[in-house]
């Protein structure tokens, strides 16, 4: 049986469950509790060209089935992580695909640079962010910039690229575009979705920042249909990230049109959960008759 | 650290909005100011798990002193003695032993409890401040009058129990009439950890505090859990939840 997916010239996952940006750190905790070597890839905390103290607490709050999350990306900076984390994730047998943002364009190209050496297998490109530069609007939500700066981080390394998607934009697909013609390898569909949750004792927000990211089984749905319509659309591999909670959820995403998964929030509550999503997504396959995953990939049955 | 499912032995009220819940599972070793990361099994919902400080650990037994305040611990309240949890732990750093020359005093307030009383059940010896709105709100009044050589004092913002006032009032006075050098033991609301960081260092006195911050995973991952230090932010739950006193920025 071959649970092999491929996501880009050179990037050929072992199997199709990563873990996702922001809820794996930099993989050191997990491999307390897990051989990291059994996932298809991880997928580190986002990264920045310097190191970010995030946002105040509280920080994390939990909502119907599932959490809202407000870190502020808070990371240790590139160097930083290139000195001290990069080297022990090189001791698995697992794909290191290191997610990074930036505040401009300058900034996503010198950590493309940065991150174009040994031990990174890929790039996960978060353009989820303002764009300092251009009056705060994300790189993700204009078709054009988001174009221009995939272009730009392409001619900078040599790396498989992947570009994360907002999910707040009106046309997906069209964003998936510019993304691929850009120069992306694959498109991680998708980020979290801007949410609050409020006191009614106090009157005030449940985050100190307070807005934050949606994340968890809530959104499963939604990420499902934004993975078909991408998937439909775009002519480059998609990864799945979205409230993945089981193999069941992983066929899903699959069968949508995702050549892998991430996993995230569930993990915070399960860390555990990768090898029995793995697991069961092999017996699965073997339930069925299937040879291979590219059999599920993409095949849903539509009227 | 693991995960397992663990029975539930006892689970039962102890006070008002208090529960005291006794879990069948090996987690040896455990030092008191560790906590459990808790969930229902079987349920994805509640989403995240519920940090619980732990008690006591004895022979496969691990004891839990909870205050029921919203969802979660609402369900861990109403789960009954042969069900199943799923715990994670034990985790975080716990409180490090008094010196030998050195006086202990633990002052718990709010839901700040649980590690305290584990310190002082550990030690046997030293001074106890248990700081409450109202006597209602304090658990385990005969357990506590029996550890050891360990002296109670109890303050009641009421005044319906002990000395009327707040914890903190009590440390301040607890200290003065202590010679020999001090090693404080704090956890509790952060108005009272500050203020006993304060008098720690009026008094010349070691103080280590427990922070309680809200949590999303419980074992480093996530950076939800930060406090700010002299060494800038840190994980409450892997780098803590004890903390030096003189290491914490109190802010305003």
């Amino acid at each position: 049986m071959d649970i092999t997916t491929r996501l880009a010239p050179g990037l050929c996952l072992k199997n199709p469950v990563l873990s996702a940006s922001g809820t794996f750190a930099y993989g050191e905790e997990f491999s307390r509790m897990f051989d990291l070597s059994l996932l298809g890839g991880v997928v580190t905390k986002g990264i920045s060209l310097h190191s970010k103290e995030g946002n105040p607490t509280p920080r994390v709050c939990e909502t119907s089935c599932g959490m809202l999350n407000a870190i502020g990306l808070e990371n240790i900076g590139v160097d930083a992580f290139i000195a001290q984390k990069l080297p022990f994730l090189g001791t698995f047998d697992t794909e290191v695909v290191v997610n990074f943002f930036g505040t401009d364009e300058d900034e996503y190209v010198h950590m493309a640079q940065k991150l174009d050496i040994e031990g990174v297998s890929a790039i996960e490109m978060n353009v989820s962010c303002p764009n300092i530069k251009k009056g705060g609007i994300e790189f993700g939500k204009d078709p054009q910039i988001l174009n221009r700066l995939v272009a730009q981080v392409r001619k900078s390394t040599t790396k498989p690229l992947i570009v994360k998607l907002s999910p707040m934009v009106t046309h997906i697909g069209e964003m998936a575009l510019a993304a691929q013609e850009g120069g992306a390898d694959a498109l991680t569909c998708s980020n979290t979705f801007p949410a609050m949750a409020i006191d009614e004792n106090t009157w005030k927000p449940m985050l100190g920042n307070i807005t934050g990211g949606l994340s968890g089984p809530a959104v499963k749905p939604i990420a499902l249909r934004i993975v078909w319509e991408v998937s439909r659309q775009a002519a480059i591999p998609v990864i799945a990230s979205g409230g993945v909670t089981s193999w069941r959820d992983a066929v899903q995403f699959l069968l949508a049109g995702a050549s892998a998964v991430e996993i995230g929030s569930f993990s915070l509550r399960d860390p555990l959960c990768f090898g029995g999503i793995i697991q069961g997504l092999i017996r699965y396959m073997q339930d069925n008759g299937l040879e291979s995953i590219t059999e599920i990939i993409g095949k849903l049955r539509t009227p | 650290m693991k995960e397992c499912n663990a029975l539930v032995k006892d689970n039962r009220q102890v006070a008002q909005d208090t529960c005291l819940m006794t879990l069948a599972c090996e987690f040896s070793p455990f030092t008191p100011g560790q906590f459990l990361m808790l969930r229902l099994t079987g349920t994805c919902e509640p989403f995240l798990r519920r940090p619980l400080a732990v008690l006591s650990y004895r022979e496969g037994a691990v004891e839990l002193l909870y205050k029921v305040i919203g969802r979660g611990t609402s369900l861990l309240a109403g789960t009954k003695k042969g069900e199943e949890l799923s715990v994670l732990g034990p985790l975080g750093k716990g409180f490090s032993d008094p010196r030998p020359e050195e006086e202990a005093v633990y002052i718990a307030g709010g839901t700040g409890l649980p590690p305290i009383l584990a310190m002082a059940e550990r030690t046997g010896r030293g001074r106890l401040i248990i700081g409450a709105r109202t006597k209602d709100d304090i658990p385990l009044w005969q357990r506590m009058q029996n550890i050891g050589d360990v002296e109670v004092t109890t303050t009641t913002e009421d005044g319906s129990l002990g000395i009327r006032g707040v914890a903190t009032q009590a440390l301040g006075d607890v200290l003065k009439t202590i010679q020999q050098p001090c090693m404080i033991y704090a956890c509790g609301p952060a108005g009272m950890l500050k203020q006993a960081a304060r008098l720690a260092q009026d008094f010349g006195a070691r103080c280590e505090v427990s922070i309680e911050e809200r949590m999303a995973c419980g074992f480093g991952v996530c950076s939800a859990c930060v406090v700010r230090t002299t060494t800038g932010n840190q994980r409450v739950c892997t780098q803590g939840p004890v903390f030096d006193a003189s290491c914490i920025e109190w802010g305003q």
